[in-house]
């Protein structure tokens, strides 16, 4: 309870001179103390930023290897699928000599292409013609032949003619 | 934050002013945590702020940055009153301060006074002025609260009176001690003579002078030769002497500090006949009175009061100082 007729004043133990004294060295500090908050948010943005491109990078390492893996893969392809059109041209070509091979007068009722081998049948008017003009050649080609005729009612001959590619040649190839 | 550290650092001082009308007491109190360390207390022959009594307060602040002054309200124009909110039926609160104390009553003094104080007291400046009503129901806080008496502050010159009924003020009022008029000196002086009659008549029979200078003449001529003189009749002679001056200064002194005391007692009978009469206040039949008494008085006027207006009397010592330095101590702490 208050029983005095006046407040006290206010009473403290610094002088004038102290007080400035103090008020400068507390903005001082207090403006020491500020930048060296900046610097340690600044400090701790940086580490923030630099594990986010350290990850970044990781990232992208990974990204490199799985994009690499899928060019290597493509690369495969493309190669798989230049073979596989280079083999289509070969057996474009092969089936377009096939058909230049066989004369006028040989019909072909049915030709199985294999990898090592062709499969011919078809009808000769006979066995001479067949052997000179469609044998010769396919000896040449192949390194085993082999024939088989079935005499016809018309006098013709159907025949079945088995060509083989040895894989040693193959391979060549 | 930083202040209050500071402020438990250091120790507080507490220097108290007691203005009488020919002396002032400065009382000091260092006080370290609650508890006082040390005390002192010097008196002046001024009732001023004399340069004495500047250059010691100086050195008591000097002792700590956290000193407070504080000092007794001497204003003329002070007193109390028995209500904390309607105090405009006694007193113009325009021109007076006014403090509530335990919301029941109020003590008030001279705006225009403070200022006055406070200008005298600029260069070491003031933190606390105290009514003497605050003090004189501090400290009978316990009669205060359970009985209904008149309570009075004695102090040299001044009177603080007051009626409490259980703790209610009934009235109050600040005395001054009043120049006797012829009447009340002669029926003082009646009053006073009955007690003294055999010490005045032996005070009037005895010529200081004369006794002396009649007996050295009378030794001086019934010893012819000076070296037969005794030194010890002299020496009896003159402590004969020495004694009767003692004796009459004590008397001199003894019908002042009368005068004194019936002075007191006229004042505090008018107070009271002030409070049976006056409409203003709830009188009631008063039968105890408590003093507490500053300055020492003698039984004298605990006599008036018993016999003249049937009063029980209790009288208590007070250091005024001291009790100054604990209301300020209990501002702060």
């Amino acid at each position: 309870m208050r029983y005095s007729y006046i407040k006290p004043r206010k009473k403290t133990a610094l002088s004038k001179d102290m007080q400035l004294l103090f008020t400068f060295f507390g903005v001082t500090l207090s403006m020491l103390f500020l930048t060296y908050m900046f610097l340690l948010f600044r400090d701790y943005r940086f580490d923030q930023n630099r594990a986010e491109v350290l990850q970044e990078e990781r990232d992208l390492r990974v990204s490199i290897e799985t994009m690499k893996d899928k060019i290597t893969s493509i690369e495969n392809q493309n190669i798989l699928s230049q073979r596989v059109f280079t083999k289509n041209i070969v057996l474009k070509d092969s089936i377009h000599n096939l058909f230049d091979l066989v004369p006028g007068r040989i019909t072909l009722s049915q030709a199985q292409i294999m990898e090592n081998g062709l499969v011919l049948y078809g009808v000769t008017p006979n066995k001479d013609i067949y052997n000179f003009m469609l044998q010769a050649p396919l000896r040449s080609i192949f390194h085993r032949t082999y024939s088989s005729f079935y005499p016809l009612d018309n006098g013709w001959f159907r025949f079945v003619s088995t060509n083989y590619i040895d894989e040693e040649s193959n391979d060549e190839y | 934050m930083l202040s209050k550290i500071l402020e438990t650092l250091y120790t507080k001082v507490f220097i108290n002013i007691i203005v009488g009308d020919s002396k002032s007491v400065v009382y000091l109190e260092v006080v370290s945590k609650d508890e006082v360390i040390s005390s002192e207390s010097e008196s002046f022959k001024t009732n001023i702020l004399s340069t004495d009594m500047y250059t010691y307060i100086k050195s008591c602040i000097s002792k700590s940055p956290y000193y407070y002054i504080a000092i007794l309200d001497k204003s003329a124009n002070q007193g109390a009153v028995p209500t904390c909110n309607d105090t405009k039926r006694y007193i113009d609160t325009t021109v007076l301060n006014t403090i509530c104390i335990d919301k029941e009553w109020t003590c008030y003094t001279s705006q225009d006074d403070i200022k006055d104080l406070k200008y005298e007291y600029q260069s070491v400046g003031l933190d606390f002025i105290f009514s003497p009503f605050s003090i004189l129901s501090k400290f009978f806080k316990d009669k205060i609260n359970s009985s209904l008496s008149i309570f009075t502050l004695l102090e040299e010159k001044n009177i603080s009176l007051c009626v409490f009924n259980n703790g209610k003020l009934l009235y109050a009022e600040y005395l001054h001690k009043k120049i006797f008029s012829e009447e009340d000196s002669l029926m003082m002086d009646t009053i006073v003579e009955d007690d003294d009659e055999d010490m005045s008549l032996d005070f009037d029979g005895i010529n200081l002078d004369d006794l002396d200078a009649d007996e050295s003449m009378t030794s001086l001529e019934d010893f012819g030769d000076i070296e037969d003189l005794s030194t010890d009749i002299d020496i009896e002679e003159f402590s004969e002497a020495q004694e009767i001056k003692e004796i009459a200064e004590e008397k001199e002194i003894s019908v002042d500090d009368i005068n004194d005391d019936y002075n007191k007692f006229i004042m505090i009978q008018d107070s009271i006949n002030n409070f049976y009469h006056d409409d203003k206040y709830d009188s009631e039949f008063v039968e105890s009175i408590f003093i507490a008494d500053s300055i020492g008085i003698s039984s004298d006027l605990k006599k008036y009061l018993e016999e003249e207006m049937f009063l029980n009397v209790v009288v208590r010592k007070i250091g005024l100082e001291k009790e100054l330095s604990d209301m300020a101590r209990a501002e702060i702490l």
